[in-house]
């Protein structure tokens, strides 16, 4: 569904992506491991057209994503959900919600899908006229993963959701995950917490310093010893 | 874009009722000297009212004089005083209490036969107070 | 209604009108230091009409905040793809430039044996609409707060639109605006036109208030001035910078204990606003409660009456 291929992101002289490729089948959850500083990120905004790749292309269904502005790939069908900066803290919840819809004209289906919302993240409807800066950081992050859906997109990519969030709040969000899956929602999920990515995940990519280090599926990431001992060897706090 | 629209339409509006510009009318002009009250920011000034065309001397008005700092806009309101007109004619008196020192404009508005406003740019120091010419620098801040 | 009083609530409404400019930039994250430049315009410009060319005041007024405009958005186009400081440094720049121009500016026709028009450093003097039309300094005043209250009632709305949503998003995290799919760029050009226009007819009123204008009242100080407004007003609602302007003009000037040290209070007063309420006194926060409080209020009387649509 989503084809990135030799893509390469600087930041000045500094190469963040040296010829990153990477494949996100279609209605499956894919995600992406690796350490800080690997370039998670940055491949996240990038696709996302926040920042311009030197070469390289990312393809969704084929077509051509690099060069189009922010706003065209929105329209293209594609929701990231910011590391860090998850919600607008000034705004109420309401507007964050709306707000994930804005390319959308259609208000009848934009009411029924903030009610869908609302019946799947309970906590946002009680809050739904608080202003998002007065909420805790697991209900941000649903806020910013609703906020996300509300545009529909036909790729939702997330980086680092669990970034910390307590244990109960992260197993949350991974069980919000799998069923937004179940619903047909293709992700490309960055996550730094292997063992609950292995959970949900269909598909992996290691990231190491720029470049994709390992792909495979849960059973071959398990089976392999590096990354055994790398990532699921020890238990990483948040 | 609306506010903009519904602003124009409203000044249209307001506007289009006023009376047409009545030419001719007199203009004055303000000689004005001011000098020291002794007290820090009070000053005693006499102004000189003549018609602008003719030079004739205007007695017999109502005149209020504020002031205002042309490098703060709007932001000094001195509260405007009465003058007093003296014998000499065309020439009337008041007490200025400014805020501070530099240069103002003395806004000078008449009442009665002529309804005018003349304004006379002046730089109020401690000791004395002086025109402001265009080439002698600027005082405000 | 004493004279000057109604001299205090004309300069009130006029400096409204920057302090709104200054705002509406302030909203979408922008930090302008030069609306003063666009007051200049729209003063220049509405002047010139009335006093050299004859047009009624509507139409120079309007004429000063369609030049306001253009050149707010010819300034924006290039100026707002700058970043934060840049950007404000920018703006400086340009309204200093502005200045220095109209100490060059001469033109001047003559009217009724008198030479009128701008006239350097000397200024502008004999913009004299309001005494050649016989227009009462009280009804000027009505003037001025007629369209401060239209120029209101478009900011609730704005406030209440799907265009004022977008401003506060782009203000609040532009980067993440962007990934809502929202064209940032021809966002900030359009709130930085709007806003030069405002900044205009407030400068367009203020000519025809004084009849006199020169280059130094377009001072960075008035720059300064109308963004600490909404700093300290609040950011929450329009009515921020309003109150800003009301503690600066109406308050502190008119208690005669502080003349002298009015700019040190100010400038303290803003320094502690920044630091224990840094988006001002009416902000997002109060706003928003207040907000609630009155919905819940309301809520059970309309509840009936709504449910209709
Ligand atoms: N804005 C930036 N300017 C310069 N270097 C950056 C910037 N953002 C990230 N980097 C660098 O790029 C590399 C990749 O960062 P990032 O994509 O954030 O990694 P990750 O998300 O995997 O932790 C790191 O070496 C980081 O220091
Ligand atoms: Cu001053
Ligand atoms: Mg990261």
């Amino acid at each position: 569904m989503l084809d990135v291929s030799e893509l390469v992101t600087t930041y000045g002289k500094i190469e963040a992506l040296k010829g990153v490729s990477l494949h996100v089948a279609g209605g499956k959850i894919t995600c992406l491991l690796g350490p800080n500083g690997a370039g998670k990120t940055t491949l996240m905004m990038t696709i996302a057209g926040i920042l311009r790749p030197r070469r390289g292309s990312i393809k969704l269904e084929g077509a051509e994503l690099v060069g189009l502005s922010p706003a065209k790939i929105v329209s293209r069908g594609i929701a990231l959900v910011p590391e860090n900066r998850l919600v607008f803290p000034e705004m109420s919840v309401r507007e964050n919600l709306l707000a994930g819809a804005y390319q959308r004209r259609d208000k009848s289906e934009i009411a029924a899908d903030m009610e869908r919302m609302y019946a799947r993240f309970p906590q946002l409807k009680e809050r739904r006229e608080q202003l998002a800066g007065t909420l805790s950081g697991g209900e941000q992050q649903m806020l910013a993963v609703a906020r996300a859906l509300m545009s529909r997109p036909r790729v939702l990519l997330m980086d680092e959701p669990s970034l910390g969030l307590a244990p109960l709040i992260v197993a949350e969000i991974f069980d919000i995950v799998a069923a937004l899956n179940r619903d047909g929602t293709t992700m490309l999920l960055v996550e730094q917490n292997a063992h609950m990515a292995l959970k949900v995940a269909h598909q992996f990519f290691l990231m190491e310093q720029g470049r994709v280090t390992f792909q495979g599926t849960p059973g071959q990431l398990a089976e392999d010893e590096v990354i055994q001992r790398a990532y699921l060897g020890t238990r990483r706090a948040g | 874009m609306r506010t903009i629209v519904c602003m124009l339409v409203a000044v249209a509006a307001l506007t289009a009722g006023y009376p047409q510009a009545a030419h001719g009318q007199v203009r004055a002009k303000a000689a004005v000297t001011c000098v020291s009250a002794g007290q820090v920011l009070e000053y005693d000034c006499t102004i000189r009212l003549a018609n602008a065309r003719s030079g004739e001397p205007l007695s017999g008005l109502t005149v209020s004089v504020g002031a205002d700092m042309p490098s703060m806009p709007g932001m000094h309101n001195v509260r405007a005083v009465k003058a007093t007109e003296q014998a000499e004619k065309g020439a009337y008196k008041v007490r200025l209490e400014l805020e501070m020192h530099g240069d103002w404009a003395v806004q000078i508005d008449l009442r009665g036969a002529v309804r005018d406003r003349v304004i006379s740019m002046l730089r109020f120091e401690e000791a004395d107070v002086t025109d402001v010419k265009p080439s002698s620098g600027r005082r405000g801040h | 209604m004493d004279d000057y009083l109604v001299s205090v609530l004309s300069n009130i409404g006029v400096i409204s009108f920057v302090a709104l400019s200054a705002y509406l930039l302030l909203l979408t994250g922008e930090i302008s230091f030069g609306q003063q430049a666009f007051f200049a315009i729209g003063a220049y410009a509405a002047g010139m009409a009335t006093a050299m060319w004859g047009w009624p005041l509507a139409l120079g007024i309007a004429w000063g905040a369609a030049v306001g405009a253009a050149c707010a958005v010819s300034l924006g186009i290039p100026t707002l793809r700058l970043r934060g400081l840049q950007f404000s440094i920018a703006t400086l720049a340009f309204a200093e430039m502005v200045r220095i121009l109209f100490e060059l500016f001469r033109y001047q026709v003559d009217i009724d044996g008198e030479p009128v028009g701008p006239n350097g450093t000397d200024g502008f003097r004999s913009i004299r609409y309001i005494f050649d039309h016989n227009i009462e300094t009280f009804d000027f005043m009505m003037l001025i707060y007629t369209m401060l209250a239209v120029t209101l009632a478009g900011f609730m709305l704005l406030e209440r639109s799907r265009l004022g949503v977008i401003f506060r998003m782009i203000g609040e995290d532009a980067t993440l605006a962007s990934l809502q799919g929202i064209a940032v760029a021809r966002y900030k050009v359009l709130a930085a036109g709007i806003a030069g226009a405002l900044a205009a007819v407030g400068g367009g009123l203020y000519a025809h208030l004084t009849t006199y204008v020169e280059p130094r009242t377009f001072d960075v100080m008035l720059g300064v001035h109308s963004l600490a407004y909404g700093l300290i007003g609040g950011l929450g609602t329009a009515l921020g910078p309003l109150l800003g302007v009301v503690i600066d003009v109406g308050l502190l000037e008119s208690v005669r204990l502080f003349a002298g040290y009015r700019m040190i209070i100010f400038g303290g007063l803003v320094a502690l606003l920044l630091i224990f309420r840094p988006r001002g006194l009416l902000d997002e926060r109060l706003v928003n409660r207040i907000g609630r409080l009155f919905r819940n209020a309301i809520s059970g009387s309309t509840r009936t009456g709504r449910g209709s649509r």
